[in-house]
């Protein structure tokens, strides 16, 4: 039984040896042909196609657009590199082909003039604000003075009053000392 | 801020007006093409008729290579035109070449024999000589000089007049240009004739 045992162990390692030698190929080919199917993938996505409207040769169902990813596919297979791929195609439709242009030359702008965009709005919006907090103070101290001239108005009429005899007593005759601070302050401001 | 829309406002409309002219003079016919200054790019396609051709067997004659399709509509608008160039020109000086595009051979077929001609038509698998060409939708004209370089890519039904300057032109740097000129003229007039 024992010895059963070791020649079943050493046949069971035996076959397995065998698969083992015979699915590493095929399990290499897959990933290779997963590896190839996913950069093809990556560079179609860059590639806008030529006869849709902003959509990349991925997206895009139309033959032509399928018969480029096609086309990737098969470069990558024979071992061209990724970048040379993008540079064929750059090369039969110009650097239109490319769905984010190159940042360099005249492409710049489109990378440099939306953040001149935010920086002139920025700077527009900043002096509109300030302009509006300076309008904002030179109407509350317009109000403050209308408030203490009334306040003052008022004073002098219950000051006024209260000197009479026979007056009510325990009307305030001036404006609380903490409203006086108060008004003082903004007033400041 | 009102005070600098004085200059703000003409800042940032010259910009767009310039571009407008400058957009508005341009030929529209004509597409800026990478291949325009470069060796065109070779191929060896099997014709309609079942043998097959080479575009490096061409050099030393000028090769008008034409992209269309029998469902398009401009391709029907050039297509006189295109006749033109085959009547007129000697196939020893200038070669027409039809590259039908995106298209069933069968249909491909029926158009030449419904609207006429009888150039070269050749069978592109899988559209790969389009890709190579940078094409976008036909019709689309690619003028090939003697040397097998891209002179002009042109889009859009072909304007005849244009596409006899740009073939008289490519003729005129040969050395029997003056001759041939001559007779070009003469059946200029024929074809425009009839």
């Amino acid at each position: 039984m024992k010895n059963w045992s070791l020649s079943s162990r050493r046949s069971a390692l035996l076959v397995f040896g065998l698969l083992w030698a015979v699915a590493t190929p095929a399990w290499g080919q897959e990933l290779d042909s997963t590896s190839v199917d996913a950069a093809a993938a990556e560079i179609a996505s860059q590639l806008r196609c030529p006869v849709c409207r902003n959509q990349s040769v991925l997206e895009s169902s139309a033959e032509l657009a399928r018969e480029m990813h096609r086309l990737i596919r098969e470069k990558l297979a024979a071992g061209e590199s990724p970048e040379a791929i993008t540079e064929y195609f750059v090369a039969k439709y110009g650097e239109w082909i490319l769905l984010k242009p190159e940042p360099s030359g005249i492409n710049l702008l489109v990378y440099l003039l939306p953040l001149a965009v935010v920086v002139l709005a920025g700077a527009v919006l900043q002096g509109r604000i300030r302009s509006w907090v300076r309008t904002g103070t030179a109407s509350r101290k317009e109000t403050f003075t209308m408030v203490r001239e009334a306040s003052q108005a008022t004073d002098s009429v219950l000051t006024a009053e209260n000197e009479q005899p026979g007056s009510p007593t325990g009307v305030p005759a001036r404006l609380s000392a903490e409203n006086e601070r108060w008004l003082e302050e903004a007033l400041r401001e | 801020m009102r005070r600098h829309l004085g200059w703000i406002l003409p800042l940032l409309t010259l910009p767009v007006l310039g571009l407008l002219g400058y957009g508005l003079t341009r030929d529209t016919f004509t597409l800026p093409s990478p291949l325009v200054g470069n060796e065109a790019p070779p191929f060896a396609l099997e014709t309609f008729r079942g043998d097959t051709l080479s575009l490096t067997d061409l050099r030393g004659r000028v090769v008008v290579i034409n992209f269309w399709a029998s469902w398009c509509g401009p391709c029907r608008v050039e297509h006189p035109g295109l006749r033109n160039i085959e009547r007129l020109y000697d196939s020893e000086e200038v070669v027409l070449l039809g590259i039908p595009y995106l298209d069933r051979r069968a249909d491909s077929e029926r158009f030449m024999t419904a609207f006429g001609g009888d150039w070269m038509q050749l069978v592109d698998p899988s559209n790969r000589t389009a890709i190579d060409y940078g094409v976008y939708g036909p019709p689309e004209t690619f003028f090939i000089d003697q040397n097998g370089t891209v002179v002009r890519k042109r889009i859009g039904a072909m304007r005849w007049d244009a596409a006899r300057a740009t073939i008289d032109s490519l003729l005129a740097e040969s050395p029997v240009a003056e001759s041939r000129d001559q007779d070009a003229d003469l059946s200029a007039a024929a074809v425009d004739d009839s």
